[in-house]
């Protein structure tokens, strides 16, 4: 991060406007932070879930918890119950 | 004191002395760094048995030591497959400010873990739906509800508490349409069904 307080940031990448992200802005941090802040509760609960593509529907109807073929983190949660 | 010819006035009375500072510390000023530690003991439970019950089986999950305690950096994690969103910061705060090495080392039991949650689960500034969707308009340069993959992937790594590029990868498989463009609402929602 050389130049991040300057101006004129001669960075060569006119896609995205990085000039417009405002680096410095206690309320666009928070605001980031808040966000970040879901999308991380969002993942650890998806990497929660047993793995099988089908979203919502954790459990299979015979009752069995399609635990992921791979090691597994072997951290089930008792998704019956609702935690919000 | 005039001295009569004393030796220093032995006798000083024997009082208990309130810890003599031995010339090191210059002012007993905590200087809390990033913001005071949130006093746990005065939380109250509000949670019914079954409650309980249910954080006590998740938090066994996470024991991977066996001493029914968990350490410092998995309690963000912890809260979050319980349903909710704290910050970093916000955790960090219920453990006392701690160093990088308290964070991998040291270990908390249930039953300090519970008003932690609590804390958490009474925070006021919670988002929702909204909150989310208008922190994303912000960059929605033309108004039409979606927001450049790309800029949004530089925001989340360059601004609040950063995220990684493996952790932001992850996050939005699936959802840059053909134009690298991402529709926030829809984005939001698929957020917050889990």
């Amino acid at each position: 991060m050389d130049c991040h307080n300057q101006e004129e940031c001669s960075r060569p990448q006119e896609e995205e406007d990085i000039m417009d992200i405002p680096l410095d802005d206690p309320e666009a941090n928070r605001a980031a932070a808040k966000i970040q802040a879901g999308f991380r509760g969002h993942m650890t609960r998806k990497k929660m879930k047993p793995e099988d593509k089908t979203e919502g529907e954790e459990v299979s109807s015979t009752g069995d918890v399609l635990h992921s073929s791979q090691g597994g983190s072997g951290e089930r949660l008792p998704s019956h119950h609702n935690y919000a | 004191m005039a001295p009569k010819k004393d030796p220093k006035a032995p006798a000083k009375k024997a009082e208990p002395a309130p810890a003599p500072a031995p010339a090191a510390a210059p002012e007993p000023a905590p200087a809390p760094a990033a913001a005071p530690a949130v006093d746990l003991s005065s939380v109250k439970i509000e949670f019914s048995a079954d409650q309980v019950d249910d954080y006590r089986e998740a938090f066994g999950l996470f024991d991977r030591v066996g001493d029914n305690k968990v350490a410092y950096n998995q309690i963000a994690d912890i809260m979050r497959a319980l349903g909710q969103n704290p910050t970093n910061k916000e955790v960090s705060k219920l453990l006392g400010n701690p160093s990088a090495d308290d964070m991998a080392n040291k270990r908390v039991e249930f039953e300090a873990f519970l008003p932690m949650l609590q804390t958490i689960i009474n925070s006021p500034n919670k988002a929702g739906f909204e909150d989310y969707v208008e922190g994303l308009r912000v960059f929605d340069k033309e108004g039409n509800g979606t927001v450049m993959g790309a800029e949004l992937r530089i925001v989340l790594s360059t601004l609040g508490e950063k995220m990684t590029e493996a952790e932001i990868d992850a996050l939005m498989a699936g959802q840059e349409d053909e134009n690298g463009c991402v529709n926030y609402e829809a984005f939001v929602k698929h957020i917050m069904s889990v």
